[in-house]
């Protein structure tokens, strides 16, 4: 039984599980510009081809919600509640993500981590992870 | 783009509401035959039809045109999100434009109250199921959020623009939402919170319909209709995404706010108007405090004086610049591909001197804003004569 991603491509799952997660961005080599998720190519120069990076894992709050009625797709099947927020990376890219802890937990400015959630447990035993933003434990 | 020679010719929609017993080619008919009879015509005078909706499905616009009639006319699918309305109608007007139609139909339906139960299945999976974990009504909060951090703007502030709508809809006998009172900012508040700060009242609601819009050139709209004012689409532009360093990638509904500034400032300099000429606006209002942001992006007051304009009662009827004068998204509703012509429906009726107890006095001009999913931004401006 281990870890998977939800998708693959978005995000690391260490191995051991005291170290933090990271997002997977790309770097472009001609303007320098970084971006999240990958892509390949660069939006800003559209010079093709970009490398792989890897992003965070910290970030600042640039925005949050909390939201009460989730009506559309729900990721967290048992949770009727949870926080929204966008976060900016130190490399540049504003990642949009589920936020962990209430409506009085959040800030704009305030400093995030990157975190994983278990979703589900899949057919073979592995735990399906998603990734979020959670404030940073001093 | 700038449209020339081109008029309305009929304009026509079903009142936005559930309904369940009702197919959308049913009431893509009942919308399409009120535009005709609104033009005076039947389908055999349409030269080419674009059709919009959101449904999970293919071939629908086809086969809603057969209950209008069987002529043999191109039938064009349209989709952009919330904004197909819109750009069903600006591809009509650019048929009829171009001189390959003379009438050209603009036509939308959608069942959003369907699409709202549909969850998560009809989000798609992988990317794209980790591309909709925010809901529509998450991400409109936190355009709310931070526009409270950077401007000291209030959840009253959104609540008074959200009581603004209903009570325009209480104007408005095709609107959805037709409160038999008035509501009050402190209403709005109470209502549940969907997502902070915005509270159920400030959103649009899940309801279906469609509209209908027929365009033709100006000779022929003189010709038919010689006792009628004319209103003429006199520009129309249409935007997707920028790059700018920050953008979001990854779950947003919509690109950034600034795409409106961008598309509106297009469309003016297109039709060699500004903002100083326009007497009634519709924007893309899901949420209230979008509405707040577009008093800004569309050029009616400068950066941080949105909250001036609307305590001035300045974008209600009988203000300078009447916004959502039809109940907008909030209370007209949003079925979604209809949106955009049931805002031609109220610009026509209102530039005709039609529009009765919510008449906007005088109006020439009027502005059509949608923004819609993926993303896109789109402004129409409009002239009567």
């Amino acid at each position: 039984m281990g870890r998977v991603a939800i998708e693959d491509g978005y995000f690391t799952i260490p191995d051991d599980p005291s170290e933090r997660p990271r997002l997977l961005g790309s770097r472009c080599p001609a303007c320098g510009e970084h971006f999240f998720p990958r892509r390949l190519v660069c939006a800003r120069c559209l010079h093709e081809g970009t490398d792989d990076v890897l992003l965070g894992p910290g970030g600042r709050l640039h925005t949050w919600t909390y939201v009460r009625v989730p009506l559309f797709a729900k990721k967290d099947g048992s949770v009727g509640a949870y926080g929204v927020g966008q976060v900016d990376l130190p490399e540049g890219p504003r990642v949009q993500a589920i936020l962990v802890g209430g409506p009085d937990d959040f800030e704009i400015g305030m400093a995030l981590e990157l975190d994983l959630e278990t979703l589900r447990t899949d057919d073979t035993g592995d735990e399906v992870v998603i990734f979020r933003f959670r404030p940073e434990t001093p | 783009m700038r449209i020339d020679g081109v008029a309305v010719a009929g304009v026509g929609m079903v009142r936005f509401a559930r309904y369940p017993d009702r197919s959308t080619a049913v009431l893509a008919r009942d919308a399409g035959l009120a535009a005709l009879h609104d033009a005076g015509i039947t389908l055999a005078e349409v030269d080419e039809a674009f059709v919009g909706y959101l449904q999970p499905a293919t071939m629908l616009g086809v086969k809603a045109m057969k209950e209008l009639g069987l002529t043999g006319l191109p039938v064009t699918h349209v989709e952009a999100a919330s904004a197909t309305g819109l750009v069903t109608f600006r591809e009509a007007a650019w048929a009829v434009a171009s001189g390959r139609a003379e009438v050209a139909m603009a036509i939308a339906f959608d069942k959003m109250s369907d699409m709202a139960r549909g969850g998560r299945g009809s989000r798609g999976t992988g990317r794209d199921e980790l591309d909709s974990t925010i809901l529509p009504a998450a991400y409109f909060a936190l355009w709310a959020q931070r526009r409270m951090h950077d401007h000291g703007t209030t959840p009253a502030h959104f609540a008074a623009i959200a009581a603004k709508s209903w009570n325009h809809g209480a104007l408005n006998p095709l609107s959805n939402r037709q409160p038999d009172h008035t509501v009050t900012v402190e209403e709005v508040l109470a209502s549940r919170v969907v997502a902070e700060p915005l509270t159920a009242m400030m959103a649009c609601p899940a309801d279906d319909g469609a509209a209908c819009a027929i365009v033709a050139s100006t000779e022929w709209v003189r010709r038919h209709q010689p006792d009628r004012r004319l209103v003429r689409p006199i520009a129309s532009a249409l935007q997707s995404e920028t790059y700018a360093p920050g953008h979001t990638f990854l779950g947003p509904v919509v690109g950034p706010a600034s795409m409106t500034a961008t598309t509106a400032r297009l469309a003016y300099e297109d039709a060699g108007v500004g903002p100083a000429d326009i007497h009634l606006a519709l924007c893309h209002d899901a949420f209230a405090n979008e509405e707040l942001e577009y008093y800004e992006l569309l050029g009616f007051c400068a950066v941080g004086e949105g909250e001036k304009l609307l305590e001035a009662g300045e974008t209600a009827l009988g203000g300078r610049i009447p916004f959502n004068t039809d109940g907008g998204l909030i209370a007209r509703g949003h079925p979604g591909g209809p949106t955009g012509l049931a805002m031609v429906h109220e610009i026509v009726v209102q530039l005709r001197g039609e529009a009765g107890a919510r008449q906007v006095d005088g109006a020439r001009r009027g502005l059509a804003h949608l923004v819609g999913g993926g993303s896109v931004c789109t402004v129409n401006l409009f002239e009567a004569d």
